[in-house]
């Protein structure tokens, strides 16, 4: 296992309050992380600072042994490796294609290349044959599978999840959870956000417990 | 009544030949609004997401100063440029007083505050989730601003129409850095207030019922986006 992550005193406020204050914690690549804790714990945050989309008021992150400067062109490279799937995926107007293409496009990736990515992509969500349907006339689980399928075209080396499972259809549920297991083995790390009470048994991976914004147990992976 | 009645009559009939004065009137209008249109679009519309989108304790102030800048007067505006072209003025050397491009840039200054006051609400208006996800898929700060822009369309169009209205009816700039000069920079508000002090109601009245379509059309349309 490769140290992927590390952050030292991390902090984040918003006026006088603290939404995440972390001493230490490293996430390892190639590992399924479950990020838990309730309501206003700070999971969603620090998926934000994780993602390099916020950038934290204090402290310092190491990503792959680099310190991220925030104000450099090094965060921008960063984000790229990185994708942050929300809770209530938006998916821009126009088609799936479009959507799932949009990630590619920023990379330079067009033509018949993107276009095998894409069906790729959306073939692993069982989306096959949706690229030309209007990606605003989705139901809410066929939402979050094309959203899913966007953030899998950039194989990302880092998924970031904020409870992919919820408000999901129980058939979408299980189609999604497949294929987040999967990820790993294919050298994605995923850090997810749950509310399941025991989600380490089933994943077999990582757990971060988030109260108050401090992390109050860093479990390591059952098996390495 | 019987004046209001004829005259109207009159006026219809002068729409309805194509009375080259009216028709000369309403292309100046239509060409110089369209004109000063697309520079406050090119000004405006980065000027409000600049505004909508950053964080910065300044926000405030600009915020205010575009207000302010919305209702500036015509008659201040077209002051502060007759003096930039005038003769004496440090741009005079160019000539442009008196022309169309003087009540072009008159009526950029104008549009401008409104198309950003407008794009920065639909800024302020759009999904918080946009750009996030335009940047976590990888996009750059260009490219997500154009994301932004693409998803906030209907807002940003309704920004440019209010633009083009605010210069098609407007009279002051039109006025005093156009001259009215008959068949070159003679607008229908011009057109309209000379003709009625000359006592030609009836011309008056049929650039008016013009002007007035051109506006019912303009809202209309910015109605119809504005519900999208």
């Amino acid at each position: 296992m490769t140290e992927l992550y590390r952050l030292r005193s991390v902090t984040k406020r918003y006026g006088s309050n603290v939404a995440v204050a972390i001493d230490a914690l490293t996430i390892d690549s190639g590992r399924l992380y479950t990020l838990t804790g309730a309501n206003g714990a700070g999971k969603s945050t620090l998926l934000g600072i994780l993602a390099f989309l916020t950038p934290p008021t204090t402290g310092e992150i190491f990503y792959a042994g680099e310190r991220i400067d925030w104000k450099s062109d090094i965060v921008r490279n960063r984000r790229r490796k990185v994708t942050l799937l929300h809770q209530s995926p938006y998916l821009f107007v126009g088609t799936v294609f479009r959507n799932v293409a949009y990630g590619l496009k920023a990379r330079g990736i067009a033509g018949d290349a993107a276009l095998r990515a894409v069906d790729r992509a959306l073939e692993t969500v069982a989306l096959g044959g949706f690229r030309d349907r209007d990606a605003r006339e989705l139901s809410g689980g066929e939402a979050q599978r094309v959203a899913m399928a966007r953030a899998l075209a950039l194989a990302p080396e880092v998924l970031l999840l904020d409870e992919p499972l919820a408000n999901i259809d129980r058939e979408t549920a299980g189609l999604l959870e497949a294929v987040i297991a999967s990820l790993p083995s294919r050298g994605t790390t995923v850090v997810m956000t749950t509310h399941d009470p025991d989600p380490p048994a089933r994943w077999n991976g990582g757990s971060i417990v988030l109260s108050g914004g401090k992390v109050v147990s860093p479990r390591v992976p059952l098996s390495a | 009544m019987d004046f209001l009645i004829s005259s109207f009559t009159e006026a219809l009939r002068l729409i309805g030949s194509f009375s080259p004065d009216v028709v000369d009137a309403v292309r100046t209008s239509l060409s110089v609004a369209a004109g000063a249109t697309v520079f406050a679009a090119l000004f405006g519309i980065p000027v409000g997401l600049a505004v909508g989108l950053t964080n910065s304790r300044l926000k405030g102030f600009a915020v205010t100063a575009l207000n302010t800048l919305m209702a500036a007067p015509t008659v201040v505006v077209g002051l502060l440029v007759y003096g930039f072209l005038s003769r004496q003025g440090p741009l005079g050397a160019l000539g442009l007083l008196f022309t169309p491009t003087a009540i072009v840039i008159g009526g950029t200054l104008l549009a401008s505050p409104i198309v950003a006051n407008y794009t920065l609400a639909s800024v302020r208006g759009a999904d918080p989730r946009i750009l996030p996800t335009a940047l976590t898929l990888g996009a750059g700060p260009v490219r997500a601003a154009a994301t932004l822009v693409g998803e906030i369309r209907f807002g940003v169009f309704a920004a440019v129409i209010a633009g083009f209205g605010r210069v098609v009816a407007e009279v002051g700039v039109a006025m005093m850095l156009g001259g009215n000069i008959r068949g070159y920079t003679r607008t229908m508000t011009t057109a309209i207030a000379l003709e009625t002090s000359k006592g030609e109601f009836s011309f008056g009245m049929a650039l008016g019922i013009v002007l007035m379509t051109v506006a019912l059309v303009v809202n209309l349309f910015l109605g119809l986006l504005q519900r999208r």
